[in-house]
Formats: C-alpha cells, structure tokens, sequence
C-alpha cells in the first residue's frame, strides 16, 4: 500500500484520483424510487443455476440468502495439522484437501505458538495474505483466490442497493451482481490486495512417557474466509483428539466435510442500512419477517423440487418436512448445526458481519484491563501529538486508538499468557479502531506471531501484532506502542518517530495562537468519553451496548475529521456533499434553498452548539486527524464514502443525520426545528429511506424521541408532518420496533393529532389541508409500507 | 510496594541484576538446569521447548534473569533476538553426545562472534556428567576450541542437570565475574 498517495483535496490539489474525490462526480439527481437499475440492463444469460429463481413468485420480493446452498463457496477451505518435532522443530503433518502453501514451515511455527509446552492447550488465531512481502506464504493460492473473493465482496458491496430500488433484481444471481460492482471493485478492495483467510488453530501438548522427551505437541486448524471463526472451536477440540487417537489424513477429510455442510442458506441478506438498524437495535426480532419470508420461499422451492427436478445434492431438507425449519430466537444470530460422528454441534453464526470484526473478542475486557492500572496509579506518557491527544495522562485506551488511527506499530504482549488471549486482545484493538466503519487494521493485524516472523513484521509499516514472548519488550526499536497485558500498561517506545508538522496544525496555529488546555479540559472530549465508557461497563452494559459506544466515536472522529478537511482545506474527501449543498459560510445550516421544496434544507455534517466549541474540538483533534489522514484506513474510508453514498443515502436531501443531529444536541428556534420536521416529512415517504433514517436514531440515543418531539411542535402543520412521518415509520417493519419504544407521552400527542385532523376532515369536505404532500390515506400508507415502490 | 523496598535495599546493599541467556543444542539439558535453578529441591521432568522459557533466579545478592530458549536447529536463527542486553551467556553442553560436539562448537562460535554478545561472560556447563561415555570438561574444552576465544572470559563447569549438580558453582562463577556496573552493553 501507499505508493505515491498524499493526496490532498485542498483548493490548489490537482486531484490525480478524480474517482475517489467523488464530490461534484457522483450525480445527484434521483432519489431512490426513480433510480433505475444500473444493471438492469445486464439481466442476460449469465446465471447459469437459478432456474429455480424465474419460477412463479410470492408477490413480495425475493429475500436472498447470504450463504446459498448453490454457492460454490465453501465454509472452511483447508484443514492442517502440524506437530512438534523434538530433533526438527515445527513441522506440518497433513494439510487437507491439498497443501495451502508452499511454505510449510512458517504455517507450522503459527501453529505451534511459543510456550505451548507449559499448557496442554492453547487457541490461536492467524490471518494469511499475500500483502506487502510480509507473510508472504500462498502466492500462487491467492492469484486463484482473489478473483472468486472478489467477487464475493463486490455482492457484499452490491447488495446493498440490490434490495432497495430494483423489481427486476429479484432474479438476480450472484455473477451479475459483479458486473455492477465493478466499477467499484477497485475501491471495495482498497487496493489492499486479496481477502485475508482467517485461520483458527488448536493446539494440545500431551504428556506420554512413552515416546522421547515425554511429551506429543500437536495443532490442528481450520482455515476460513468467515469471521466468525470461533463457531469451530467445539468441532475442532473433538477433531484434534480425535486425531491423536488416528492420526491419517480420513480425520482431517471427515471433519472437513462435516465443517462444509453446515447450512445457513436461510439466512437472509440484509442491505446495508438493514445491517446498520440491526446491529444497533436490542429487539431480538428486529427483521424476523426475512427470516420468515426466507422459510416460506424454501418450503415453496422444496415443494416444487420433489415434484421437478433431483439435481440438487441430496439434503436432508428435502426428505423431512417443513416444520424442520424454526425462526431464530434473536434475529441477531443464525442458529444452525454441525453434524460431527453424528454429533449435531449448535453454532451461531452473526447475522450482520462487519468489516474488521473477527473472531469472539471482547472490547469490555481489553478496555479493562488498561483502565484499571491506569485508575489506580495513572502514570505519564511521554507526550505525541498523534497519541497523546489529552496529555501526559491521556487514557491508555485513547492512546492505543490513537496509535491504531495514525498507523503506529502496536504490540500486545502477553508474557505466560495463552497466545489465544494475546490474539484476542489484538482482535479486540482492530474493531475498538475500526468501530465496524474504518478498514485496514485486520489486514496488517498478526494476532499471534513470534520471533520467527519479525523480520517480516518489520517491513510492515503500521501493524498490530499479538505476542508472549517479553524479548518483544527489550526491543523498542521493533514498536511503537507497547500494551502489557499482564501488567495492563501502555509504553509509548523512545524510538517512535515525531509527529511530522503539517499544513492543518500550521494552519491552527495561525488561527487562534493561544491554546488554553487547562488540566481539567477536556477539548477532545475523550475523557468524558471514557468516563461514560466505564461507567457502563461499571453498569454491566453488555459487549453490544460497549461496540456501539465505539462505533459511535470511530462515527464521530470520522465526521469531524470531515468537519476539519472542510475547514482547513476547503473540501473533504470524507463526505459527499448532497445535491442541494455547497460548502460557503454563507449559506448557514438550516436554509431552505429552494423555498417551494422544503427538503432543500441546508446543512451537513457534525454539529456543535456554536462556533468556538467547534474550534476547540478540531483544533484538539489537528493532530490525530492529520496523523490519520496518511494512513491506508484514511484512504479505504474515501473509497468506502464513495462506494456507499448510494446504497447508504437513498435520501440524499437534507442529510438526515446532521439535521437529527441539530434537533438532538440544539436548542432551536420553533421555526426551525419546523422546517426539520417538515422537511423529513416530506423526504421521508419509502421503505429505505425510513432504513435510513432509523441508521441516524439508533436505541442508544434516545430512539425517535427527538422526531418525536414535533408533535408537541407549536405549528399544526408541522405537528400533522411529524404524526404523517411517525405513522409511516410505525408501519415499517423495523420502525415498528422503534414506534414501540417510544415513550406514552409522544404516543397520546400522535394520537391526538390524529383524532384532531379526522374530526377536522370529517368537518370540512376539502380535505387535508396540508400545503405540502400529497394526501395519504391510511391505507395507502400501509401498502407503502409493504411495497414501497410504488410510485 | 514490596518491589520498591527491595529495590532500595537492593541499591544500599547491591544487590545486581543479570540478564542471563543461555543457549545450546536441542536436548543438552537447558530446560532442566533453569528449573533446578528454580526449584531447587525439586525433580524437574521437561519437555521440548517450544519457544523458550524465561525465569527469575536470586543466588548470592544477584538477580539471574536466565532466558532459555529452545535449541531445534530450525529454531537456532531466533538466538539472536535474545542477544541485545545479555550479560551472560550459559552454553549448555550435553558431554555424552560427542556425535554432535562439532555442532556444538559451531553454534557457539556464532553466538559470541555476533558484536552484540562481546562483552557478555561464557559459562559453558559439560551436562550429563552421570552418562556413561561423557567427556570431562577439558576434553569438552579443547572440542569446542574454547582456547582459541580472544577478549572473553569464560569458565567450563561439570554438571548434572537431573540432580543440581555443579549448576549453582556455574552460577557462582557468573555473579563473581560479572562487572559491578550493571551498564548493558553500549
């Protein structure tokens, strides 16, 4: 990566990348019930195996599985064993179905993880590419790979929009899908190179007195290209003892295949926004309808399979009868099985993946075990711009994402530690920097390496890599951040290059030469952040409640890092401005442009209570913002901005996220908030863009109580839009869900509205005098609700 | 708390710390003198080391901080990490394997070659003293062409891992020659 990169959207850059600078590029004319298909026109012959999709169909439309039974896709693509050899050292056993690699060597010294001789067992977790010379095992695999991973991918990418605007879709088979990602397969990789396979390994260490020197030291791993890797743990302790007892390649073959038939084909696929509302949201049957749909189309497809055709692999399915299938008891999880020796292993498989979460770590350890030294006796950091962001007492956790945002080398050391929990903790700081929205640190993350791979982890620039051995630690020209696991201390290393000086902090500087940071100030707000953060954990939140948190603040830095790109050069490269935006001071948040339309309404971005808060906080972040925007998460997330403006706002005006966030955080004149609630009213009218509105009024904060509050709004006008809007929002199938939450008091003034406005329109003939919209009944309303796209 | 009196204590009364490494050919005996060191009375049974071990012994006023890594010539290119900051490197010879002595000598002369490990002491243990077939300390000396080394000290001691002895005389050696500043190598 970062070839000849510092691009730099300011006035005078000569953008080389026109693409990913996207602003005036990406049109902005349809909204999202008169986009036409882009691919449309690409429905013919390539999908070969879908007859079965052109059959009669249920009037809704087809929910897609994210792992289909037709997929040519297997779960887990190899199985290893390797073993301790007492005169050879590491050495690999067997590999199945075929050899991964041809460097065997450096996958057995993975395997067989630093002092696995102390414990009789041990889990790792490993990740392979081929990707800046580092780990530079399966050449020739991944050329293969990448294309049939690609292609995956670019379905993930496609798929977002798949669903939302197109009837033709529904016929869709993957191989069309990548004609439409295309254009943006490029972006979607990052230019990062192939898909990682995420390896998880097992290790055990018997005692048998006898063979020489005592003891038998064996691995067995299971490669994958899902992220939830962990659901193999089980299968893989009893296939590991199961190969002590034999130790031929059938043991490998059976688990193999018994890993490969697990089936998720009902599963459904959710775009991105449904993903979004579904990883925010409590309720355990938020779009339980998919999962019901995707039952019903199966028992369709069985029906019509016993009577048709017997091309497919012969599946239990199709014998038993339909009661088989049972609705997940928290749409968050697929529960599906593995069937091992005739054991049926339950597993539960994510419904929502998001990038750079991998593996079952947990963010409310990793955070506690540097808060709680750092609690009792808080030592100094040496100060860094990039990480030190609130001095020398800087929470150790704020210094470990910072080090992660501006691409330091981090090590996790975890001396007399199983390397399954230094793997962990190095998963762990991936999703804390990542929240789910940057990428770029699981692919240059070695969860568990060892001194064998530290010549090639040093030509890595930026990595996080978990170790146990402390010799790690008497070299700190190898880090430059340095987290102690059993100590829970972070070092910042003597040898860490300086923050370089660059034209944002110049331009501060020059801005406002007096920096008051008082000791109790807390300009960045991450004290406060981490007080509310530890305060939950404290509360017992869940692990959920605490990745929302931190989704919320990767969210968040991103946007003011926005806010500072558009501050100090002009332009962002970080947001898309909407069709009715431009980015001058004169045209201040909260403008209608065009006075007829009021959806025209003005504004973007983060907001802040006024002006000098808004100083303050970028001028405190200058550093790790500037710091962040050389590095390859800075340049995915362009890429990322670009390729989701589409999919991720069906509802391009008015950025429904910054006015939401003006009715949350400001205090705003009547007339304003009306224009907020008037203008979503009008915006507001289809199935996604409700999804995408629910994105920006998560469970976390408050729901929809702050839309709700337009019904308490002085203008009747503005209080019958916010009870047209909620209405709309209640019959969706997950706005229902928020609908529920909200409070009994915002429920008796939307049923007020409502009685007020039937007596009136019983009264008066001419009926709803609503200036604005067309008039829906309420059962038009209902039927958007299912179909949407109706007009 | 009780870390820091010790460590005044140990300034008043100087007490010194070493970092110790010690090295040798696979199955010489590495694992087992550093947890007869450990465990002084007890019987130690090892197995192969994967990776290394690291363990803190206090003999004679001196802190040992001996790291032992193991010793499969595949794992034998790792050696080198340890090096920055050894004082002192314990080579641990098993004295029945005279198969391999030539192998032995090889690999230490590597090591002490290597510019970070010049101003570190060798103490070389003839283990396995017990086997029948050994060789004595000055056949193990001359095999490992200890008499050609320029600018080193170092001292051959006999040991018998499995029942301690000889490995605390080593140690002994260690402490009495180690420089009194407890300067690492520049």
């Amino acid at each position: 990566m970062s070839v000849t990169l510092p691009i730099r959207t300011s006035g005078d850059a000569s953008s080389n990348r026109p693409k990913s600078n996207g602003l005036p590029h990406l049109s902005p004319a349809p909204s999202i019930s008169q986009k036409p298909s882009p691919r449309s026109s690409q429905t013919s012959a390539q999908h070969s195996g879908d007859q079965r999709a052109s059959l009669p169909k249920t009037k809704r439309r087809r929910c897609k599985s994210q792992y289909p039974r037709d997929s040519p896709e297997r779960h887990v693509e190899f199985i290893l064993v390797a073993s301790f050899h007492i005169d050879r050292g590491p050495i690999m056993e067997h590999q199945y179905p075929g050899p991964i690699s041809s460097d065997e060597s450096m996958l057995a010294e993975l395997m067989l993880p630093d002092q696995t001789h102390v414990r009789s067992q041990d889990w790792t977790m490993f990740f392979l590419h081929k990707d800046s010379g580092a780990e530079g095992e399966e050449e020739e695999q991944a050329g293969i790979k990448k294309k049939k991973k690609k292609k995956k991918r670019k379905d993930d990418l496609a798929d977002a929009t798949s669903d939302d605007g197109e009837g033709e879709n529904d016929l869709d088979d993957e191989s069309e899908e990548v004609t439409e990602g295309e254009q943006s397969s490029d972006e979607e990789d990052g230019g990062e190179g192939p898909p990682l396979m995420y390896v998880l390994n097992l290790v055990n260490t018997k005692q048998d007195n006898t063979v020489k020197r005592g003891a038998v030291v064996k691995a067995m791993a299971i490669c994958t290209r899902h992220s939830f890797l962990h659901i193999y743990k089980p299968i893989l302790l009893l296939a590991l003892e199961d190969y002590f007892k034999s130790p031929y390649p059938d043991t490998l073959e059976t688990l193999y295949n018994a890993v490969n038939a697990m089936d998720l084909s009902l599963m459904p696929r959710l775009n991105l926004l449904e993903r979004q509302i579904l990883q925010a949201s409590n309720s355990k049957d938020m779009f339980i309808e998919k999962f019901e749909q995707m039952i019903e189309q199966r028992r369709t497809e069985d029906d019509e399979l016993t009577e048709t055709d017997e091309d497919n692999p012969p599946s239990p399915k199709k014998t038993s009868a339909s009661p088989r299938y049972v609705l997940p008891r928290d749409t968050h999880e697929f529960e599906s099985k593995i069937i091992y020796h005739d054991i049926p292993i339950p597993v539960k498989v994510p419904t929502v993946i998001w990038p750079e979460i991998v593996g079952d770590f947990s963010l409310v350890k990793l955070i506690q075990i540097f808060s709680a030294p750092h609690a009792a006796t808080p030592q100094p950091f040496p100060l860094h711009s990039h990480l030190t962001t609130s001095g020398a007492y800087t929470h150790p956790i704020i210094v470990l994402v910072n080090a992660m945002l501006t691409q330091k080398r981090v090590i996790f050391l975890g001396h007399n530690r199983p390397s399954g929990e230094v793997a962990e903790a190095v998963l762990a700081a991936c999703a804390l920097a990542s929240g789910g929205i940057l990428r770029g640190f699981t692919r240059h993350a070695f969860p568990y390496t060892d001194l064998t791979k530290i010549d090639d982890l040093l030509r890595v620039p930026g990595f996080i890599a978990g170790v146990t051995n402390p010799t790690f630690a008497n070299h700190p020209e190898w880090w430059d951040v340095l987290c102690d696991l059993p100590t829970g201390r972070i070092k910042i290393s003597n040898h860490i290059e300086p923050a370089p000086v660059t034209d944002g902090l110049l331009y501060f500087q020059q801005q406002s030469p007096i920096s008051v940071v008082g000791p109790n100030s807390d300009p960045t707000g991450d004290n406060l952040f981490m007080e509310d953060v530890l305060r939950s954990i404290a509360n017992r939140y869940g692990e959920n409640a605490i990745r929302a948190k931190w989704r919320a603040y990767i969210t968040k830095f991103t946007r003011v890092a926005a806010a500072f790109e558009e501050t100090v050069y002009g332009a962002s490269n970080i947001y898309i401005i909407g069709p009715n935006e431009e980015i001058t001071p004169e045209s201040p948040s909260g403008l209608q442009a065009d006075p007829a339309d009021p959806t025209t309404l003005r504004g973007h971005g983060y907001v802040w209570p006024d002006e000098s808060a808004k100083q303050r906080e970028l001028m405190a972040s200058v550093s790790r913002i500037e710091g962040w925007r050389t590095t390859r998460s800075y340049y995915s997330f362009i890429q990322d901005i670009a390729a989701m403006y589409y999919p991720a706002r069906p509802i391009l005006k008015p950025d429904l996220h910054h006015h939401h966030d003006r009715l949350r955080t400001l205090k705003l004149p009547p007339a304003e908030a009306g224009a907020i609630y008037v203008s979503f009213s009008h915006a507001i009218k289809d199935d996604a863009g409700i999804c995408q509105l629910l994105t920006v009024t998560p469970e976390s904060q408050a729901g929809l109580f702050y839309l709700a509050m337009g019904l308490l709004h002085p203008n009747q006008t503005v209080r019958e839009a916010t009870a047209d809007l909620l209405e709309r929002i209640a019959l969706h199938p997950a706005g229902r869900h928020f609908w529920a939450q909200l409070n009994r008091f915002a429920k008796t003034a939307y049923f007020r509205i409502k009685r007020e406005r039937d007596a009136r329109d019983a009264g008066s003939l001419k009926s709803a005098s609503d200036s604005f919209g067309p008039p829906q009944s309420l059962v038009g309303v209902a039927m958007s609700g299912v179909r949407s796209h109706g007009s | 708390m009780g870390g820091s009196v010790s460590k005044i204590m140990g300034k008043i009364f100087g007490t010194k710390e070493m970092r110790i490494l010690m090295l040798g050919l696979d199955a010489a005996g590495k694992t087992t003198i550093l947890y007869k060191l450990k465990l002084t009375n007890q019987d130690v049974t090892t197995i192969p080391t994967v990776g290394f071990n690291v363990e803190s012994v206090t003999y004679k006023n001196v802190k040992f901080n001996v790291w032992d890594v193991g010793g499969q010539d595949k794992i034998r290119p790792l050696w080198r990490h340890y090096y920055s900051g050894t004082q002192g490197l314990i080579f641990v010879v098993d004295s029945s394997d005279t198969t391999r002595l030539e192998e032995a000598r090889s690999e230490l002369h590597k090591i002490i070659n290597d510019r970070e490990m010049k101003d570190a002491l060798l103490l070389v243990f003839a283990n396995k003293q017990d086997v029948p077939g050994h060789l004595s300390p000055d056949e193990i000396t001359s095999a490992l062409q200890l008499h050609k080394i320029k600018d080193k000290t170092w001292y051959v001691a006999p040991s018998v891992a499995t029942d301690g002895t000889g490995i605390f005389e080593g140690l002994a050696w260690l402490s009495n020659n180690v420089k009194t500043s407890q300067s690492p190598p520049k």
